[in-house]
C-alpha cells in the first residue's frame, strides 16, 4: 500500500531500508578503504523519521563547522545524498590522500576541496550503486557540490526540499570508522515520499 | 544569568523587556526580528520556505508568507505598534552551487525577495540586512536594547 507520510512506514519496511543502508554503506565503506589504504568501516546504519529541529539535535550542535558533499537525486528515486564531515575526518583524509596536516577548514586550497569532492564523490556513488542493484532502482546523480559551513546551514538545505510537504524529514544514516576510529562522519540519504513506495513495489513490499 | 530563548526551524518566539532570542546557524532560511522599542518587546521568526501555496500546512511559522502574519498578529496581541516596529532579516544563503539555478537551487534568494515582498505588503520597512553569500548566520535580537548580532563562521560577530 502507498504512503503518503514519512509515519505511514510499518515496521517491515523501516527494517528493508535498514538493510539499504547497510548494503549502501558498506559497498561506500570498501571504496573508501581502497582509495585511503585503511580499513573502513560502517557502523549499523539508523532510520530517522524526525521533524526539523529533532534533525539538527540528532546530527549535532547547528553551529559546529563541517564539510558536506551534497548529490541530488533524480530518476525513478528523488532526493538527496549528503555525506556530512567533521574536521577530523577531513584532516585524516587530508593526511592519508595528501600528506598534509593543520588544513584551515574554512580557507581551504583548491587540492584540498578536490580531495573530499572526490572522496564525497567516490563514497555516494559507491553507496546508490549498491543500493541500484539491489532494488533495480534507475537513479542519476548531479555534480557533487562540496560546502564547508555551519552544520545547521547545511543541513538548512535538504531541510527546505524535503520539507516542503512535510514537517518531518527521514535520513537513512551510517557513521564510518577508519582504521576502528569514530570520526564523526555520517552519510545520509534523504529520500522523498514517493520514492519509498517505488523503492517498496521494486522489492515486492505490498 | 542572562536569558537566552533559542527559536527553532519554521518557528517563533517573542519575549519583552530583557533576555536574547537567537537562532542558529540559518542557511538558506531566513531570521526575522521585530522589535517594538516602546515596550520593550521582540520577537524572532525563523522561516525555510518562501511561500505558503495552496497546501493546508499547519505549521504557519515554515513560510515566509504566513510566518510574518501570525507573528504580527502575535505582537499585535500583546501591544505591539505596527509603526514602531523595527524589522531586520539574516540569512538566505546558497549553501551549494546547484546547477540549474532554478526550482529549489536558490531556495534562499527566492526566501530573501519573498520575506521583503511581504514586509512591504505589511507597510514594515527591512532596517538592517545581513542576506545571500555562502555561508550560514547565527542571528540574536537583545530585547532590551532592541540591538541584532549576526555571526557566521570565521567572521567577527557584526551588529546589523
Amino acid at each position: 500500500m502507498a504512503i503518503k507520510t514519512y509515519e505511514e512506514m510499518n515496521e517491515l519496511e523501516i527494517d528493508i531500508l535498514k538493510e539499504i543502508g547497510s548494503i549502501g554503506g558498506g559497498n561506500a565503506a570498501t571504496a573508501l578503504s581502497s582509495i585511503l589504504g585503511a580499513k573502513v568501516n560502517m557502523a549499523l546504519p539508523g532510520v530517522e523519521i524526525l521533524g526539523f529541529n529533532e534533525a539538527l539535535d540528532h546530527l549535532g550542535d547547528p553551529e559546529e563547522l563541517v564539510a558536506a558533499i551534497f548529490v541530488e537525486m533524480s530518476g525513478e528515486l528523488s532526493g538527496i545524498m549528503l555525506f556530512v564531515l567533521t574536521k577530523e575526518f577531513s584532516d585524516e583524509i587530508m593526511f592519508r590522500m595528501l600528506g598534509k596536516t593543520n588544513t584551515d577548514f574554512l580557507a581551504l586550497e583548491e587540492i584540498d576541496s578536490s580531495a573530499l569532492i572526490e572522496i564525497g564523490n567516490i563514497v555516494i556513488s559507491s553507496y546508490i550503486t549498491a543500493m541500484s542493484s539491489l532494488t533495480g532502482v534507475d537513479v542519476e546523480l548531479s555534480v557533487p557540490q562540496l560546502a564547508v559551513n555551519m552544520l545547521g546551514g547545511i543541513m538548512s538545505v535538504p531541510i527546505a526540499m524535503m520539507g516542503q510537504h512535510s514537517d518531518r524529514i527521514m535520513m537513512i544514516t551510517g557513521e564510518f570508522k577508519i582504521d576502528g576510529k569514530a570520526l564523526n562522519s555520517n552519510m545520509l540519504l534523504l529520500p522523498d515520499v514517493e520514492s519509498l513506495n517505488v523503492l517498496m513495489k521494486k522489492l515486492g513490499v505490498e | 544569568m542572562e536569558k537566552k530563548i533559542s527559536v527553532g526551524i519554521a518557528d517563533m518566539k517573542i519575549t519583552r523587556q530583557e533576555g536574547t532570542l537567537i537562532t542558529y546557524a540559518l542557511g538558506s532560511c531566513i531570521g526575522i526580528s521585530f522589535y517594538d522599542p516602546m515596550i520593550k518587546l521582540g520577537a524572532l521568526l525563523h522561516i525555510m520556505l518562501p511561500e505558503k501555496g495552496r497546501g493546508n500546512d499547519s505549521n504557519v511559522f515554515k513560510f515566509a508568507d504566513s510566518g510574518i502574519q501570525e507573528t504580527l498578529r502575535k505582537l499585535g496581541a500583546y501591544g505591539a505598534v505596527k509603526k514602531r516596529l523595527v524589522c531586520k532579516i539574516a540569512g538566505g544563503a546558497k549553501m551549494f552551487e546547484m546547477k540549474g539555478g532554478g526550482g529549489l537551487g536558490n531556495i534562499g534568494e527566492r526566501n530573501a525577495q519573498n520575506v521583503k515582498r511581504v514586509l512591504m505588503a505589511e507597510g514594515l520597512r527591512v532596517s538592517g540586512e545581513d542576506t545571500g553569500a555562502n555561508y550560514a548566520r547565527t542571528m540574536l535580537l537583545d530585547v532590551a536594547t532592541g540591538k541584532v548580532y549576526v555571526r557566521s563562521a570565521g567572521k567577527p560577530e557584526r551588529m546589523l
